[in-house]
């Protein structure tokens, strides 16, 4: 289903395998199951991680750096296991997770309404820029030292980074959205009557989509790296907490189990939540080109 | 009965660079009869598109005044429908939703809007298409569409701006003719502008030659052929051609003072009804 625009593809050289001359049964049968697993989303998302897993097992299995330094799969899937049943795991990635979630949600809720009245509004616009790319400078780990002394320890530490960090590059990326929706969109809304208030509904904003939908992704990438630092320095639980405080103690499977973690939580959260969006919306339109029609 | 009255237009614009004004248009006068298809030709950089612009309220004008249905025009408006060259067709929303974006912003109840939709992708040999996006149409089906968006609105006038000047020649005789017989059933009144002079002749009862900057209207040719048109027979008639060297020798007339162009104006005949417009 998430592969409608790669089958034509993909199926052509398909139908040219039988009349090929030479092959023998085994490689067209081959042939056919690799086309079979292509087709598969779980494939197509999991398959590259394939090798890479493999590979690091070997390194590990080869025994090629000092098991204090380098574990295996086998040890991080065991520390896994031991971290969910003690119930730590769980509670540090709620932990994470809130705080993300609190981080991006004022963080969408601040950035997007700002950027559209800084696109919006030529006035604002020109007080407002060299502000924005004034503060988009400073990185948002900067401003930790001065965010514990204001807030402490606290969740509203950790949410102001995060919150920090999305806001700018959404802000630049609604405005740079903004701007290329063509003139003449907005010409011919105005030439079929749709006042300004419509023009910014029905045009400027499903106009600026593919920009702001990257911008929200970019955004939320950062977000989750902040959120990361934040946790190892005002640190008292989460994942990055976790990582850091392994090392402190020496236990590397859990810094490796960690880094796992980020990852794939990642991972998840782009490939069930923003590329269907993506889908669903400006690829649908045909605004941008599908990278798998590419392919 | 006047749809489009355009008196003394001028246009002046500050140059970016130089700071100096400039007279994009020096003095335009015409109007368009309801239900006429009036073409506007002129050398490439005349202007031609900018008193499309101004017409549609895209652009201010300088002096001068464009009057449409009896209202002085100040900005763009439902009144005056336009067709793009580039399309610019809304990519979120399906074939039918473009169609019915001006009786949307009207207010028209959905079953009406919908079937009216229905009834001008019809007309247009887009019937069937109203769930697919553009991006899915080719150029053609697409200009097409542009035009079914400005109809379905019923536009006191329709502006087109060289609608088919993207579109590879096979396709662009097409939809001429397409464009012919969409005119002949339901008499739109159509301002039309382009560079092209079989174009322009083939389409058009009137044509408004403009000269070379700052413009003027040099002449306006009537074009009395009969109608239905098609390519077929319109390229053997010789009543066509002689239009048709009329109209190109007051083109090459004007540039060839300009770039010095080696054509030889002379010997020109007189087509029936051309009118030098008051100035």
């Amino acid at each position: 289903m998430a592969s409608d625009t790669a089958e034509p593809v993909r199926r052509t050289p398909a139908g040219r395998t039988p009349r090929k001359s030479g092959a023998s049964p085994g490689v067209v049968r081959a042939r056919k199951v690799w086309l079979w697993l292509t087709r598969r989303a779980a494939f197509r998302n999991l398959g590259p991680f394939v090798p890479v897993i493999a590979l690091w097992w070997l390194v590990a299995e080869m025994g090629v750096f000092d098991e204090a330094f380098f574990v295996g799969p086998p040890r991080v899937v065991e520390e896994f296991g031991d971290l969910m049943e003690k119930g730590i795991l769980p509670g540090y990635l709620t932990d994470s997770l809130t705080r993300l979630a609190y981080g991006v949600g004022f963080g969408l809720a601040i950035g997007l309404p700002m950027g559209f009245v800084v696109a919006m509004f030529a006035k604002v616009r020109r007080f407002f820029w060299p502000i924005l790319l004034f503060f988009q400078a400073v990185a948002d780990i900067a401003w930790l030292p001065i965010v514990i002394v204001w807030f402490g320890f606290s969740l509203t530490a950790v949410t102001f980074v995060i919150v920090y960090t999305i806001v700018f590059p959404l802000m630049l990326s609604v405005v740079a959205g903004v701007e290329q929706v063509p003139r003449e969109l907005l010409r011919a809304a105005r030439s079929l009557g749709a006042g300004r208030t419509r023009v910014f509904f029905e045009v400027i904003l499903p106009g600026a989509l593919p920009s702001v939908a990257g911008g929200v992704r970019t955004g939320l990438g950062y977000g989750w790296r902040a959120l990361v630092a934040a946790e190892i320095i005002v640190g008292t639980s989460g994942v990055g907490f976790m990582m850091f405080d392994a090392r402190r103690v020496g236990d590397i499977s859990q810094v490796f189990l960690g880094m796992a973690v980020l990852g794939i939580l990642w991972y998840a959260l782009d490939a069930m939540v923003l590329a269907p969006f993506e889908r669903a919306t400006v690829e649908r339109w045909g605004m941008v080109r599908s990278l798998e029609a590419d392919g | 009965m006047t749809a489009l009255e355009i008196t003394g237009l001028q246009k002046n614009y500050v140059d970016a660079y130089s700071g100096e004004e400039v007279t994009a248009i020096g003095d335009v006068s015409f109007s368009v009869n309801e239900g006429e298809f009036v073409s506007v030709l002129g050398p490439s950089g005349c202007g031609k598109t900018t008193v499309l612009n101004i017409v549609a309220g895209f652009v201010n004008l300088t002096e001068g005044e464009v009057v449409v249905d009896g209202r002085a025009v100040s900005g763009p408006g439902p009144d005056r429908g336009v067709v793009f060259q580039s399309h610019a067709l809304f990519p979120w929303k399906t074939v039918l939703g473009n169609v019915v974006f001006g009786l949307r912003m009207k207010g028209v109840p959905r079953a009406e809007r919908d079937a009216k939709g229905k009834e001008f992708l019809e007309l247009v040999g887009l019937g069937g298409f109203g769930h697919k996006y553009p991006h899915e149409l080719s150029g053609g089906m697409q200009q097409r569409l542009g035009v079914a968006r400005v109809l379905a609105n019923e536009p006191a006038v329709m502006l087109m701006d060289e609608p088919f000047a993207s579109i590879d020649a096979q396709t662009r005789r097409k939809l001429q003719e397409d464009l012919t017989r969409i005119f002949e059933k339901r008499h739109p009144t159509v301002f039309f502008v382009t560079h092209d002079v079989d174009e322009a002749v083939f389409l058009s009862d009137r044509i408004v030659v403009l000269s070379k900057r700052p413009s003027r209207v040099r002449e306006i040719v009537t074009v009395d052929l009969p109608r239905p048109r098609e390519w077929r027979t319109a390229l053997e008639t010789p009543e066509f051609r002689e239009i048709a060297n009329r109209v190109n020798e007051l083109l090459v007339d004007d540039e060839g003072a300009a770039a010095g162009a080696d054509e030889d104006p002379g010997g020109a005949t007189d087509a029936d009804g051309t009118a030098v417009a008051g100035v």
